[in-house]
């Protein structure tokens, strides 16, 4: 009970004495804590989208027969024959635009005679008659449509209109798919829509209980003909999911860096918070309280924080993972694989998880204060302490500390991935940021060492009072410094890497975007899915006077050793001539694409390498529709498209495996002369009946780069958040430094100081902490940048690039802080010249 | 009218409010103060010493009546006014002594002229010091010093701008007799020497022997005057 009356006298008042600076630290708290859950639930929400109601429209399904390209209709004729009780479910599916919305859906054909499923689609009472119209479609309620409307929508190369026969609410149990969006149609409609007569994408087989699942497999794998394989259901589930865990991952530890930038922010207040009532806690052990008792009292306060902190951050969060999961999404879809953007949901775990997370990061902030609040002797009851206090930090044996942490930093990023994560490099990271902090008091002593004599005959008064101010209160700067230094080398170590990498990028695009005009199917693809191309088109296009040549690039998703890659086949040869595709340094690129329609060959992009750890020479095994097919690995090429990795090889070594002849992209060379409009103009008239996309050279790097930076774009306001937690904090600080220092400063009004020196005195010291944080968050994020270069990236996403400063915009993003510092020292400032010196001075 | 008078009160009333209640701190004190003048101000504890001395100071403004500081009506100023008055006219000793402790010595003695802009700083501190006899300190930090130095290091800091008038409250409140009495006789220094008229609040009665004139505070009320000094 007494404990609760301590906490009230000695934490609680004096912090709503000063609402302010209370306030500030808990909106710092739960915008780090707002940031990670927001990331969490948006990532979620985007990454659970493509498991899309596709999945649950068949029920229960326990294993899944697929193939790299369809499997032979026939397929299912055999398995019918099956002595065994088993359901198969075939299934054709698309990915489609509605054109009237917009909006990317699946398309999925079904058969509505026989499905299970076939009363949630159709409803119970409706009879066959139904299926007489080849164009009716069933429809989720979420693309808001009404029976009877027609249905225009884009697949692969072609508009089509179907309509709609009925719409179906049915949502699957999962509250993360989003909106029911789907597109359902009969069976052999589907088939005539993807121009995929006599094959079935997918089977899903359903098993009753009680059967053997080893047995069973065993009986319908004796079945399939070679190239097509069972697997558990959810196999391609389970490894999008995997693979788009390290891109996840990263966004985690980014929006972590707002975290750690708000525990700074609790540490400081919680120092203030001991350091004031320093006097207090020295009569109360006097008084009997213990020390436990004493650290207890602090580390309630900063569990209160960190409990309020963190319930007000899930509420944020959420708010804040509806806005990113658009984002998020779009950079899914563009590196990975097609998705729609699910639903944001706040759970109890998540909940749960915030508040932990808000007290967690502030006890752990609060432990030195509080440690260093039991410490206090009961005689400095009667020390007026303060003043040696602030002395007291060790900043040479800190700066031992800080050695040893930065060494180890040092020795982590030679290490290893573990489970194809960069642990290490995220460790290293971390060891960075602390070792830094460490080393600030040192820093910030032998600045002012530095400055001595010369500041103020230069800048003033005021820059001496503060420069020294700051010195003398080294510990209370020093957090400042590390918070703000943390945030500022973030966004400069990002700002690095994506600058680093967009710029490796465009000149990778310079090389490799070599052809005039290129086109592909208009429906919706991503690295998972390429709508193919009628090959009339390719044909009718090289057959115009003014195209030199054609290149037929056909690309297929599959399976290597569990990951999800990319096969693509073109004319190589035309890639030797024409193209200018680059390889790793000390490849022979010539050698390599002459090799390459010889025999079983393949060359593997960059991403591929790291993931498989294929390199020359190595083999691999490529499940095409007519069986595995061993290949041999001639060389690796740059490759910056997706990260999914990409196996490419001739199309006179491949085009023969593969059931059918098709195409998913094109690419145009016009005679030498011909002009780029007169040779767009010819394409696209011959063109004219297909949904195709044409893209002159320009405009597909345009729409490159355009992709690129809306995948970072998430990146960037989660660096905007940590700066804007900085800046908060800074003026909190301030407010307490001011509050704190109130005597001096009343001291300076009797001295014959004006009110503009105080508020130059507050603004140089925002100034100067600025500009200490500036340029120590620059060096910082400069060795974080190599780090993310060169240790993280590579180890999570396989690729190389070189490293280039994009100095505008470091420029301007360090002058923004710069300026948005200064102005958190507005309302400090203004606190300070409303002082009224005769009663703040003889309050002492 | 006296317009040789360094400070000087007309009729001058304070009142505070106080939770609601109206506190009259000073009642119609009228006095002029002369160059050279030492005043021991004395009275109990809440008699109105420290908001004589503030008002003095033009620190603060009266409730009602005149304070001239020179030839300037504190009422009348603003904030810059009354700014460039304490830059120019006015110094002031606490009874805990108010030094920067993370300034040096020396900076602590110059920072009123820095403050003010004024050139020659580090000279001037260094003959103030030196007039305290605290020159070999100067690059000392404050809490190298004892209370008795760091006393005197606000001395000189107080008289570094040379002001007229010096407001010193409780400035031995915290010493013991020995150090009281240097501080007191440097105070007795520089109204005798130096020409500065010194207004100092004061408990100690042995304090009251080395000033020109001793105002007993009652209060807020002028309860007597004594000249200690023209008795002798
Ligand atoms: N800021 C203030 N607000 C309210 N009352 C005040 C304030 N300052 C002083 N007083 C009151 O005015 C009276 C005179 O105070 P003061 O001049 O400080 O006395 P002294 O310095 O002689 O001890 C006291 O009753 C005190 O309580
Ligand atoms: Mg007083």
């Amino acid at each position: 009970m007494h404990r609760l009356k301590l906490f009230h006298r000695v934490i609680l008042r004096p912090l709503l004495a000063e609402p302010s600076r209370g306030l500030l630290t808990l909106v710092a708290v739960s915008l780090g804590v707002a940031v990670v859950i927001a990331i969490d639930l948006a990532g979620f929400a985007a990454a659970g989208s493509f498991r899309s109601s596709m999945e649950s429209l068949a029920g229960k399904a326990v294993f899944e027969i697929t193939a790299s390209s369809g499997i032979p209709e026939e397929t299912l004729g055999r398995l019918a024959t099956l002595p065994l009780p088993l359901r198969f479910e075939p299934r054709i599916e698309e990915y489609v635009t509605d054109e009237a919305s917009g909006v990317t859906t699946s398309l999925i054909g079904i058969d509505l005679v026989a499905h299970a499923q076939r009363n949630v689609v159709v409803g119970e009472q409706t009879g066959l008659e139904i299926l007489d119209n080849p164009r009716a479609a069933w429809v989720g309620a979420g693309l808001g449509k009404r029976p009877g409307e027609d249905l225009r929508i884009t697949i692969q190369d072609r508009s089509e209109v179907l309509q709609v026969a009925g719409v179906f609410t049915e949502q699957d149990d999962g509250a993360q798919t989003g909106p029911n969006r789907v597109m359902v149609v009969d069976f052999p409609v589907a088939q005539a829509l993807t121009g995929r007569a006599g094959l079935v994408d997918r089977i899903e087989v359903g098993i009753p209980e009680g059967l053997d699942e080893a047995e069973t497999r065993a009986a319908i794998e004796a079945v399939l003909p070679p190239g097509v394989e069972l697997r558990p259901f959810g196999t391609r589930t389970d490894a999008n999911r995997r693979m788009l865990g390290a891109f996840r991952w990263n966004l985690r530890i980014l929006s972590g860096i707002a975290l750690v930038v708000g525990a700074f922010l609790i540490y400081n207040t919680i120092s203030v918070s001991v350091v004031r009532r320093r006097g207090e806690i020295g009569v109360l052990r006097a008084l009997g309280v213990t020390r436990g008792g004493a650290q207890l009292l602090f580390l309630a306060e900063a569990a209160a924080f960190g409990a309020a902190g963190g319930l007000a951050g899930a509420g944020l969060g959420t708010l804040m993972a509806q806005g990113a999961v658009g984002m998020l999404a779009a950079t899914v879809n563009a590196l990975y694989v097609t998705s729609t953007p699910g639903t944001v949901a706040l759970t109890g775990w998540h909940l749960m998880a915030s508040l932990l997370l808000g007290m967690g990061v502030s006890l752990v902030a609060a432990f030195a204060p509080a440690r260093e609040a039991g410490s206090i002797a009961p005689v400095e009851a009667m020390a007026r302490g303060r003043r040696e206090y602030d002395v007291r930090v060790h900043a040479g044996r800190n700066a031992l500390w800080a050695a040893l942490l930065l060494a180890m930093g040092a020795a982590f990023c030679g290490l290893p991935p573990v489970d194809g994560r960069p642990l290490f490099g995220y460790l290293a990271t971390l060891l960075l940021i602390l070792g830094t902090a460490m080393l600030l008091p040192l820093l910030i002593v032998l600045l002012n060492r530095l400055t001595q004599r010369r500041v103020h005959s230069l800048l003033g008064v005021e820059a001496l009072l503060a420069s020294r101010s700051l010195a003398g209160s080294l510990r209370r700067s020093a957090v400042l410094v590390g918070a703000l230094s943390t945030a500022v080398a973030m966004m400069v170590s990002v700002g690095l890497m994506v600058g680093s990498f967009r710029e490796t990028v465009l000149v990778w695009m310079d090389n490799q975007i070599q052809a005039d005009i290129y086109l592909r199917a208009a429906a919706p693809s991503s690295p998972d899915n390429y709508p193919p191309i009628d090959t009339a088109v390719g044909d009718a296009i090289a057959a115009l006077p003014e195209v030199h040549a054609v290149d037929r690039f056909r690309a297929v998703s599959l399976m290597v050793n569990n990951r999800p890659a990319t096969l693509g086949f073109a004319d190589s040869q035309m890639m030797r001539t024409l193209g200018r595709t680059s390889f790793l340094p000390g490849q022979d690129r010539e050698a390599i694409l002459r090799k390459l329609p010889v025999g079983p060959y393949v060359i593997v992009s960059e991403p591929f390498s790291q993931k498989h750890d294929a390199r020359p020479g190595d083999t691999l095994r490529l499940p095409l529709p007519d069986g595995p097919f061993d290949v041999t690995v001639l060389g690796v090429f740059n490759d910056y498209s997706s990260e999914r990795g990409t196996v490419f090889g001739d199309a006179r070594v491949f085009g023969p495996h593969f059931p059918r002849e098709e195409v998913t992209s094109l690419s145009v060379y016009l005679k030498a002369g011909v002009p780029l409009e007169a040779g767009r103009a010819a394409v696209e008239q011959s063109t004219a009946n297909r949904r195709v996309l044409l893209f002159t050279n320009r405009s597909l790097r345009e729409e490159a780069i355009r992709i690129f930076d809306q995948t970072f774009a998430i990146t960037w306001a989660l660096e905007a958040v940590a700066v804007f937690v900085a800046v908060m904090g800074m003026a909190g600080a301030l407010v307490a430094l001011v509050i704190d220092r109130r005597g001096e400063l009343s001291l300076l009004r009797f001295l014959g100081a004006s009110k503009g020196q105080i508020r130059g005195l507050i603004y140089f010291e925002a100034g100067l902490l600025g500009l200490i944080s500036n340029t120590v968050g620059l060096a910082l994020g400069f060795a974080l940048a190599l780090i993310l270069i060169y240790v993280i990236n590579r180890q999570s996403f396989g690729w190389t690039f070189q490293f280039h400063w994009p100095g505008m915009l470091l420029l301007g993003a360090l002058s923004l802080i710069y300026a948005a510092t200064l102005a958190s020292a507005w309302f400090p400032a203004r606190v300070a010249t409303r002082l009224n010196p005769i009663e703040v001075i003889h309050e002492e | 009218m006296s317009s040789m008078a360094i400070l000087r009160m007309d009729r001058v009333s304070k009142h505070y409010r106080s939770n609601g209640v109206d506190v009259p701190a000073l009642r119609h004190f009228s006095r002029d103060f002369e160059p050279g003048e030492f005043v021991a101000l004395v009275g109990r504890s809440g008699c109105g010493k420290t908001t004589l001395l503030n008002l003095a100071g033009a620190m603060d403004f009266p409730s009602s009546g005149e304070v001239w500081i020179g030839d300037q009506m504190t009422s009348a100023l603003d904030d810059a006014g009354l700014t460039r008055l304490r830059r120019t006219r006015i110094g002031f000793i606490f009874q805990f002594f108010q030094l920067l402790p993370t300034l040096s010595v020396a900076e602590n003695v110059e920072l009123p002229l820095l403050l003010a802009g004024a050139g020659d700083a580090r000279t001037k501190a260094l003959d103030r010091l030196e007039w305290v006899e605290m020159a070999d300190f100067a690059h000392r930090m404050p809490h190298q010093l004892s209370g008795g130095q760091m006393q005197r290091v606000a001395i000189a800091r107080a008289l570094v701008h040379s002001p007229r008038l010096l407001l010193a409250d409780e400035p031995i409140g915290n010493l013991d007799t020995t150090t009281g009495n240097l501080v007191l006789n440097l105070l007795r220094r520089a109204a005798s020497e130096r020409g500065a008229t010194v207004l100092m609040a004061t408990h100690s009665p042995e304090s009251t022997s080395i000033v020109d004139t001793v105002i007993r505070l009652r209060d807020g009320v002028v309860e007597e005057v004594n000249h200690p000094a023209c008795t002798v």
